[in-house]
C-alpha cells in the first residue's frame, strides 16, 4: 500500500497544474503541448479508476467472436491475452472467416470501442 | 525536435533558386507538422519555408514528387506555395527537402475555428476550399512525373493500401479490420477516370487569412485516384474539431460545398460513395494515429504528441462503425 494521495489523485493534481497553471507561463505557440500533457494525465487517471474491468470485457468479447481461439497456457497478464485476442480477431475478420455476420461483429465492435473512448475521450460517442 | 539544417547551405541553395544571394539566414522549427519537419527561413529582407523529411523516419511519398506536384497545382491554379529548390537526402537540407516560399496567414485549425479576426474568412472559407480541390482534380495527371495510380479499382487500391499501412504498424486493431473488410467487400462504382488526389485536404493543411485561403499545404500523400476521396476525407468527424455539426472544416455545410465543388467543374458524388470514402477517410485517420504513435515507441521520433495520439484511434474508430452501421455522417 502507498500513502494518498493515489496515483489517479497525484495524475489529477498534475493535470490541474498544467492546465491551471503552466498553460499560463508557456508561449502561446506551445500552448497546445501542455494541453496534449494535461490530456494524458486524465486519460491515465480514468484508465487507472476504470481498473481491469473493460479488458477483462473486451477479452470476452474477441474471444466469443473470435471462434476456435485460445489463450496462451502461459499468460495470465490480461492486457497481454487482450492484445493476443485482439490480433487473431483481427486476421480472422481480415481472412473473410467473419464474413457472413460482419454487420453484427461491427455492432459488438462497438461496445469495445465505446470503453476505450470511455477512458480517453468520454462524451465522444455520446 | 531534432536539428536544423545549417543555415549556410540553406543560403547557397536559395541562392542557386533565386539567382541572388539572400544574404544570412536564420532556421526556426515551425511545431506542429508531425510527419515531416518544418522550418521558418528568415532572411534580411525575405522569408520561405524549409520542409523536409525527418532524418531517419518513414514517409508516405517522396519529398521529390511533393515538390515538383506543388508547381503543377499552382499552374491548374490552386493557391500553393511557390516551390523554388529540391535538395535530395544528404544534399544541402540535410535530409530530402524543399524549399517554399512563405505564405502568411495561419493554418492552426483552433485559430482559425475561434478568433474574431477570422470570423469573414470562415465565411469564405468553404466554397474557397471547393473551388481549390475542382482545381486540384482537373491537373492533367500526364503532367505528373512520380505520382502514381495505386493498381486497380481506387477504392480497392486504399483497402489494401491502409491494410498495408496497418500492417506495418502491427498494432491489432479488430474495429478498423472490421470496418476495413465492410468497404472491401462493399466498393463504390468505378470512377470515372483517375485524377490527381491531394490525399490530406483538411483544416490544418491548409493556410488562410483574414480574407481566406491562402494555400493548400502538406502533399506528401497525393497520388491519382477517385476525387470522392479528397471529399470524404475533408468532412470526417477529426477535422471539424469540436464543430461537429459543420461538416466542411468545422466551417461549411456539406451541402454548400458540395454545389460550390460541382459549379468549379468537379464531379459531385454520389451519397453512398461520399460515404464509403469518409468511412475510409477514418480508417485512414486511425491507421496514421497508430503509426505515428509507433514511432514514438520504437524511438525513431520521441514525442509526447505522437505518443498521445495512440489513444485517439478509438474516435475514428467509432466515426467509422457509426457510419457504416447507417447512422448518418454527422
Amino acid at each position: 500500500m502507498q500513502d494518498r494521495p493515489t496515483a489517479p489523485e497525484l495524475l489529477d493534481a498534475l493535470a490541474e497544474l498544467l492546465f491551471a497553471d503552466v498553460r499560463e507561463w508557456v508561449p502561446r505557440e506551445r500552448r497546445f503541448q501542455v494541453l496534449v500533457a494535461a490530456n494524458v494525465c486524465a486519460v491515465v487517471a480514468r484508465e487507472l479508476r476504470a481498473g481491469r474491468e473493460p479488458t477483462l470485457a473486451d477479452i470476452e468479447l474477441f474471444e466469443r467472436l473470435a471462434a476456435g481461439y485460445r489463450r496462451p497456457d502461459d499468460e495470465d497478464d490480461p492486457d497481454a491475452i487482450a492484445r493476443d485476442a485482439a490480433a487473431e480477431l483481427a486476421r480472422a475478420i481480415r481472412a473473410g472467416e467473419l464474413d457472413d455476420e460482419l454487420p453484427a461483429v461491427m455492432g459488438h465492435l462497438r461496445t469495445h470501442v465505446r470503453r476505450k473512448l470511455e477512458v480517453a475521450r468520454p462524451g465522444y460517442a455520446d | 525536435m531534432s536539428d536544423a539544417p545549417a543555415p549556410d547551405d540553406v543560403r547557397s541553395a536559395l541562392a542557386d533558386a533565386l539567382g541572388t544571394d539572400p544574404g544570412e539566414l536564420a532556421l526556426t522549427p515551425i511545431p506542429g507538422g508531425a510527419s515531416r519537419q518544418t522550418f521558418l527561413v528568415k532572411g534580411g529582407d525575405g522569408r520561405w519555408v524549409l520542409r523536409r523529411d525527418p532524418p531517419g523516419a518513414s514517409s508516405f511519398a517522396p519529398l521529390e514528387t511533393e515538390f515538383s506536384l506543388m508547381r503543377a497545382a499552382a499552374d491548374a491554379g490552386v493557391p500553393v506555395p511557390r516551390a523554388l529548390a529540391y535538395e535530395p537526402d544528404g544534399g544541402r537540407f540535410g535530409s530530402a527537402g524543399f524549399l517554399m516560399e512563405h505564405v502568411d496567414g495561419t493554418s492552426v485549425a483552433p485559430r482559425l475555428l475561434r478568433r474574431e479576426e477570422f470570423a469573414a474568412a470562415r465565411q469564405a472559407i468553404p466554397v474557397q476550399l471547393a473551388r481549390a480541390l475542382a482545381a486540384i482534380h482537373s491537373v492533367d495527371p500526364a503532367l505528373l512525373e512520380g505520382v502514381t495510380a495505386r493498381p486497380g479499382h481506387p477504392a480497392l487500391a486504399a483497402c489494401a493500401f491502409w491494410e498495408a499501412a496497418l500492417d506495418e504498424v502491427g498494432e491489432p486493431l479488430p474495429a478498423v479490420e472490421a470496418g476495413l473488410r465492410w468497404l472491401r467487400l462493399n466498393p463504390p462504382a468505378l470512377a470515372p477516370e483517375p485524377c490527381l488526389v491531394h490525399g490530406d485536404f483538411r483544416l490544418g493543411n491548409f493556410i488562410a487569412d483574414a480574407d481566406g485561403l491562402a494555400a493548400v499545404i502538406d502533399w506528401e500523400l497525393c497520388h491519382l485516384g477517385d476525387p470522392a476521396e479528397d471529399v470524404g476525407w475533408l468532412m470526417i468527424r477529426s477535422w471539424r474539431f469540436g464543430n461537429d455539426e459543420l461538416p466542411v472544416a468545422g466551417m461549411g455545410e456539406r451541402e454548400a460545398f458540395l454545389l460550390a465543388y460541382e459549379e468549379a467543374g468537379g464531379e459531385r458524388p454520389d451519397p453512398e460513395q461520399l460515404r464509403w470514402w469518409e468511412a475510409m477517410g477514418n480508417v485512414k485517420w486511425a491507421v496514421i494515429c497508430a503509426r505515428q504513435a509507433a514511432d514514438h515507441l520504437s524511438g525513431r521520433r520521441r514525442s509526447a504528441e505522437l505518443a498521445s495520439l495512440g489513444r485517439r484511434i478509438c474516435e475514428p474508430e467509432w466515426d467509422l462503425l457509426a457510419l457504416l452501421a447507417g447512422e448518418g455522417a454527422r
